[in-house]
C-alpha cells in the first residue's frame, strides 16, 4: 500500500481492483489454510467433536438402565478400557468425586436428570454439555496421574455456583488395586 | 436532512438510556463475583441481574441502535421522507412495552433463566412474550426498510442504490431471518409450555433453534459499527472509501455466512452429529472473510486520508492522521479489539480447539471484547457524528469525547483478557461467586479484582457518553452542514443487479439455512423421545 | 419477461452462477470431509462402514453400541418415584382432600390433627403434595426405612397416597413465623460451600427455587432435621434420587448440620 495515491488518476480504478483482488485472495488463502489445518488435526489425531445422539428419558434415569446410582462410576470394561457413567442433576454430579486411571481409554457417559447442565475438566480439553433426554459420549485419556476439578459450567439454576465435582487420576496399577474390590469405583467419601 | 429526527432521537436515546442501566449491573455482578465481595446471600439476584443484563443488551440496546440508525440512514441517504413513519412508532411502542413486560417478572426473581432462555427450564410467561415483542417490534423496522428501497428504486429505475442503504437494508434482511430460529423456539417450544398447555419440551431442538439466532444476531449488533467503518468514518477524517464495490461484496457476504454456522455453538452437544459441526465450523470460517476484506478497505481508506492530509512513507502516514478527531479514535480502538476478539473467535470455530474454551469465561471475554468492545464503540462515535444533526447543535466537548473513547477500549480491555485468561484455566461462566481460598481457584480472585477495575472503567466511560450527549441539547444551537455520508475514490454509475439489490443474497442465505440446518431440525423434531419435562423455576413457599 | 433486460437469476448472470457455484462446491466439499473424510479416520465402531459413518456424522438417533457390562443393580431398594410435573395430575390437585383427611386420622398420633406435630416428626401441614408423595411410596418400597412408617403404608394403594399427600397439601402451615423471618440464615444455609457441592439450601428447598420431591423446610422439628441430615450423611437414608442429598449431606460438618437443623426449626 506504500505506492503514491491519487485520485484523479484515470488508472486507479483498475489499479485498486488489482489490490484489492490480491488482498481478497490472500485472506481466503489463510482461511483455506486454517480449514485444513482442522481437516489434518481431524485426521493425524483423529479428533473430533462427538457425534454419537442417543436418547434417554431423565425422569426413569434412577429406575432403570445404566445410569441407576448403583451403575455409577467408573467400571473396568473386559478390553481394559473404563467407562465413566455420571448423572447431573441440580445440583452435583453423581459421582461426586471420579477416579479414573491414567494412560487408560476412557470412555465417559453423562446425562441430565433435570435440566441443561455443563462438565469440563480444569487442565484438560474434556468439555461437554450434559443435557436431559440426551446421552453425550466422549473419549479421552489421561496422561499423568493428579487432581482436577470438574465444575458444571451451563447455568442450570439458582444452586449452579455450587455444582462442583472433583476428577482423581491415579496410578494406572492403583486403579487396578481399588477395582479389584468393587466393580464401580468412585472417591466419594 | 432528517425529518424524523424524534424517531431517531427516540430510539438513540431508549437505547442508551437502557445500556447505561444494564452496564450498572454487568459492573455489580464483576464485584460481587470478586474477593472483593462476601458471598451473595441470594444467589438469585446474581443470576436476576445476568438475566436483565443480558436480555438488555443482547436484544434491546443494539436492536434500537440499529432501527435508529437505520431510519436516519433511509432518509440521509435516499433523500427522501420516511415511508411508514407511523408504523416505525408502532414498533418502538412495541419495544418498550415488550422490555417491561420482560424485564418485570426478571426483577422479581420469576424469571431467572438468563437471556438464552435455557429449556426445560421454564419461567414466567411474561418474560417470552416480553421478548417476542421486542423481536416483533424489531421486524416493523425491517418491513419498513425493505419497502422504503424498494419505493426508491421504483422512483430510480437502474440508478445505483446508496451504499448506507444498501448496508442497511442487508442489516434488516440479516436480523429478519435471524430472529425466526429463536421466535420458532418460544412460540412453538417455551410459551406453549410456561402458558400451561403443555409440560415437556426438547432441549436439544431449542439448542438448535436457538444457535440459529445467537451466532447471527452478533452481526446483526455488528453492522451498525461497519456501517459506520465504510460510510461515516472516512468522510469524517476527511478520507475517500477505498472501494464502493468491496464494500457491497462484504455487506452481501455477511448475509449469506453469518446465518447458517449457528451450531459452532453446539460443539459439545451431544444431539447434533460431528459432520454438521464441521460444516458450520468451515462455514464460520468463511464469515471471517468479509471482516478481513473490511479491514483492508478501511485501512486503505484511513491511509488515503493520511494522504491528502500529506503523509509519508511506508508507516510515516500514520502520523499524519487526525488522532484528535474522536472517529478516528474510535476507528483505531475498534479496529484493535476486532482484531484481538476476532483471533480469539477463530479459536471458538475451530472444530477441535474449542473444547479448551467452551462454555468457559472465555466466551464471555471474546464476546465482551467484540460486541462490547469493537462494536459499541462504533455505536458512540455513530452518535457522536450523528448527534449535531438531531439536535441541531454543535459537538462542543470534544476532549471529554476523547477522554470517553479511551476510557472505554482501556476499561474493555482490562475486563476481557483476564477473562479470556481464567477461561483457559477452566472457570465456569456465570456462577454467583467462587470459593477463591480453594487450591484449585486460588489464582483466580485477582483476575476477577481486575475485570471488576476494567468494568469500573466502562462504567465511568458509559455515563460520559450519556452526558455529552446529554449536554449537546442544551450546547448554542449552529448551522450545521448538511449531513454526508463517505464518498468512494470512484463513485458507481451503474452497478451489476447483484450488488444492486439483495435478492440474490437472501436467497443464498435462505438455501443455506435449509442445507445446514435442515436435517438437524427436522431430526429432532421428529425425536418424540426427546421431550424432557419441564422444570418450571422461580420460589414458592 | 422482457428478454433484454438483464436478469438476476439467470445463468448469464456471473456473479448468480460463481456465487452460487462457489458456495454449491464449498457445500459439497465440507459434506465430503465431515461426512466420509474425518469419519473414515475414527476407530470407533460409530463409523464403520460408509453408510454408518453417513449416519453417525449426520447424528441419527442410535442406541449404544454395547461393548458395556450389564448395569449393576442396587443392593438396596431405592427410590423408583418418577417426579414430573404431571404427577399427582398436574398443578391442579388431582387427589381428594376429602378422603385423603379420612385417611389421615391413622396418622395424627404423630402428625397431629391438623398436620402440626408435637413430637419430633415432620410437620406436615402444607408441605409440598410430590414431597409427600414420594416419601410415602418410598417407605413402602422399602428405600427409606421406618420402623414406625413402615406398617403405617402397608396396604394403601397409590390413590390412597395421592388423596392424602393432596389433603396434607391443602392444609394450613403452622402459625409460627417463617424461619426466615426470626433470624437471618447462617452462611451453610444462605452459600452453601461451592467447593464442597453445598448449594443454598432454598435452591431446591422452595426459598429460591423448588425442585421437584424436595420438600419445604420451614418449621420443622429441630430433632427430626438433624437426624435426617446424619442419616443422609452416613447413607443410612439413601431414598434420595441419584444421591442428590447424600451429595450435600456428607459434606457437612456436624457443626453445619446442627446450624442448618436450628435454622429450619425456627429456634435460636
Amino acid at each position: 500500500m506504500a505506492q503514491s495515491f491519487s485520485a484523479n488518476s484515470h488508472d486507479t480504478a483498475a489499479l485498486t481492483a488489482r489490490i484489492e483482488k490480491r488482498w481478497a485472495f490472500l485472506m481466503v488463502s489463510i482461511i483455506a489454510l486454517l480449514v485444513a489445518i482442522m481437516i489434518f488435526t481431524g485426521l493425524h489425531w483423529a479428533m473430533m467433536p462427538p457425534s454419537r445422539v442417543e436418547t434417554i428419558d431423565p425422569s426413569t434415569l434412577h429406575v432403570s438402565g445404566e445410569f441407576v446410582e448403583s451403575n455409577l462410576g467408573s467400571a473396568v470394561e473386559p478390553n481394559g478400557s473404563v467407562t465413566v457413567r455420571i448423572v447431573g442433576q441440580q445440583y452435583s454430579f453423581t459421582p461426586q468425586c471420579i477416579v479414573v486411571p491414567s494412560k487408560t481409554p476412557i470412555t465417559f457417559r453423562v446425562t441430565s436428570a433435570d435440566v441443561i447442565h455443563g462438565m469440563l475438566i480444569t487442565g484438560t480439553n474434556i468439555n461437554s454439555m450434559v443435557e436431559p433426554g440426551y446421552i453425550s459420549t466422549f473419549k479421552t485419556e489421561f496422561e499423568r496421574a493428579g487432581d482436577h476439578l470438574m465444575p458444571c459450567h451451563e447455568y442450570c439454576g439458582v444452586g449452579h455456583e455450587a455444582m462442583w465435582a472433583n476428577v482423581k487420576v491415579v496410578d494406572k496399577d492403583v486403579f487396578s488395586k481399588m477395582a479389584a474390590n468393587t466393580r464401580r469405583l468412585t472417591c466419594d467419601l | 436532512m432528517i425529518s424524523n429526527r424524534r424517531l431517531v432521537l427516540a430510539h438513540f436515546w431508549l437505547a442508551f438510556a437502557v445500556f447505561g442501566l444494564a452496564i450498572l449491573l454487568g459492573e455489580w455482578q464483576m464485584f460481587i463475583r470478586s474477593p472483593l465481595h462476601g458471598w451473595l446471600h441470594n444467589p438469585d439476584l446474581y443470576y436476576r441481574s445476568v438475566t436483565a443484563h443480558g436480555t438488555v443488551m443482547g436484544y434491546v440496546f443494539p436492536t434500537l441502535v440499529a432501527m435508529g440508525f437505520g431510519y436516519a440512514i433511509c432518509e440521509l441517504s435516499l433523500d427522501q421522507p420516511l415511508i411508514g413513519r407511523r408504523w416505525a412508532w408502532v414498533g418502538y411502542a412495541m419495544i418498550i412495552v415488550g422490555s417491561v413486560a420482560a424485564v418485570v417478572p426478571v426483577a422479581l426473581g420469576l424469571d431467572s433463566v438468563l437471556y438464552t432462555f435455557y429449556p426445560p427450564m421454564i419461567g414466567n410467561a411474561f418474560y417470552y412474550i416480553g421478548v417476542v415483542l421486542v423481536v416483533v417490534g424489531s421486524w416493523v423496522w425491517v418491513v419498513l426498510m425493505g419497502v422504503n428501497l424498494n419505493a426508491w428504486k421504483r422512483a430510480h429505475p437502474g440508478a445505483p442504490v446508496p451504499l448506507p442503504m444498501f448496508a442497511n437494508v442487508a442489516a434488516a434482511y440479516l436480523w429478519g431471518w435471524t430472529a425466526v430460529g429463536a421466535a420458532l423456539e418460544l412460540l412453538f417450544q417455551i410459551l406453549p409450555v410456561a402458558l400451561g398447555f403443555s409440560n415437556t419440551i426438547n432441549a436439544g431442538l431449542s439448542r438448535v433453534l436457538f444457535s440459529w439466532t445467537l451466532h447471527a444476531i452478533v452481526y446483526f449488533w455488528l453492522m451498525p459499527a461497519y456501517i459506520a467503518f465504510y460510510t461515516i468514518v472516512p468522510r469524517a477524517i476527511g478520507g475517500r472509501l477505498y472501494s464502493d464495490t468491496m464494500a457491497r461484496v462484504s455487506f452481501a457476504l455477511f448475509l449469506v455466512f453469518s446465518m447458517p454456522i449457528g451450531i459452532h455453538h453446539l460443539f459439545a452437544d451431544p444431539q447434533v452429529g460431528s459432520g454438521f459441526k464441521f460444516i458450520h465450523s468451515v462455514f464460520t470460517a468463511m464469515v471471517t472473510i468479509p471482516t478481513l476484506l473490511t479491514v483492508f478497505t478501511i485501512c486503505a481508506s484511513v491511509e488515503i486520508a493520511a494522504r491528502l492530509r500529506g503523509g509519508k512513507g511506508v508507516f510515516g502516514w500514520l502520523k499524519a492522521l487526525p488522532w484528535d478527531n474522536p472517529q478516528m479514535l474510535a476507528l483505531a480502538f475498534s479496529f484493535v479489539m476486532l482484531g484481538f476478539g476476532g483471533a480469539g473467535g477463530l479459536i471458538n470455530m475451530s472444530y477441535q480447539l474449542d473444547s479448551t474454551v467452551h462454555n468457559t469465561q472465555w466466551i464471555t471475554g471474546h464476546f465482551h471484547l467484540i460486541f462490547g468492545g469493537a462494536v459499541v464503540i462504533m455505536y458512540f462515535a455513530i452518535a457522536y457524528d450523528l448527534w449535531p444533526h438531531l439536535t441541531g447543535r454543535a459537538m462542543q466537548d470534544l476532549s471529554l469525547i476523547r477522554t470517553q473513547l479511551w476510557l472505554w477500549f482501556v476499561g474493555m480491555i482490562v475486563t476481557t483478557f483476564p477473562w479470556h485468561y481464567v477461561g483457559i484455566l477452566g472457570m465456569p461462566r456465570r456462577m454467583a461467586y467462587f470459593d477463591y481460598s480453594a487450591p484449585g481457584l486460588s489464582g483466580e480472585g485477582i483476575t476477577v479484582i481486575m475485570s471488576t477495575v476494567g468494568g469500573a472503567l466502562l462504567v465511568v466511560s458509559a455515563l460520559l457518553f450519556l452526558l455529552i450527549l446529554y449536554r449537546n441539547h442544551s450546547a448554542s444551537r449552529a448551522e450545521t452542514t448538511p449531513f454526508t455520508f463517505s464518498r468512494a475514490i470512484h463513485e458507481p454509475t451503474s452497478l451489476p443487479l447483484a450488488l444492486n439489490g439483495l435478492g440474490l443474497w437472501v436467497g443464498l442465505m435462505i438455501a443455506l439455512t435449509i442445507t445446514n440446518y435442515g436435517y438437524p431440525i427436522a431430526q429432532l423434531i421428529g425425536l418424540h423421545d426427546a421431550q424432557v419435562p419441564a422444570v418450571f423455576i422461580g420460589g414458592k413457599r | 419477461m422482457n428478454g433484454d433486460r438483464p436478469r438476476l437469476i439467470s445463468l448469464r448472470n456471473p456473479w448468480f452462477t460463481a456465487s452460487v457455484g462457489a458456495i454449491s462446491i464449498l457445500f459439497v466439499f465440507t459434506v465430503f470431509v465431515g461426512f466420509v473424510w474425518l469419519p473414515s479416520a475414527q476407530n470407533d465402531a460409530l463409523f464403520k462402514g460408509l453408510l454408518n459413518a453417513i449416519c453417525s456424522a449426520a447424528g441419527v438417533p442410535k442406541a449404544w453400541l454395547s461393548e458395556a457390562s450389564p448395569p449393576i443393580q442396587p443392593k438396596t431398594p431405592v427410590s423408583s418415584v418418577v417426579l414430573t410435573p404431571d404427577m399427582l395430575g398436574g398443578a391442579s390437585s388431582g387427589g381428594s382432600i376429602g378422603r385423603g383427611a379420612t385417611l389421615a386420622l391413622r396418622c395424627t398420633m404423630c402428625h397431629g390433627a391438623r398436620g402440626v406435630s408435637a413430637a419430633n416428626t415432620p410437620n406436615l401441614a402444607g408441605q409440598y403434595a410430590p414431597s409427600i408423595y414420594k416419601e410415602l411410596r418410598d417407605f413402602q418400597s422399602g428405600a427409606r426405612t421406618s420402623a414406625i412408617m413402615a406398617p403405617m403404608v402397608v396396604g394403601l394403594s397409590d390413590q390412597d397416597l395421592s388423596d392424602l399427600s393432596a389433603y396434607y397439601a391443602s392444609l394450613p402451615r403452622s402459625n409460627a413465623p417463617p424461619a426466615q423471618q426470626v433470624h437471618s440464615e447462617p452462611n451453610i444455609v444462605a452459600t452453601g460451600s461451592p467447593m464442597r457441592n453445598i448449594a443454598p439450601c432454598g435452591s431446591c428447598h422452595g426459598d429460591l427455587a423448588t425442585k421437584l420431591g424436595a420438600p419445604w423446610l420451614g418449621p420443622q422439628p429441630r430433632e427430626y432435621l438433624k437426624s435426617q441430615l446424619e442419616a443422609f450423611a452416613n447413607g443410612s437414608r439413601h431414598n434420595d434420587i441419584s444421591a442428590q442429598m447424600r451429595n450435600i449431606a456428607r459434606n457437612m460438618t456436624a457443626d453445619e448440620i446442627n446450624a442448618s437443623a436450628s435454622y429450619y426449626a425456627g429456634s435460636r
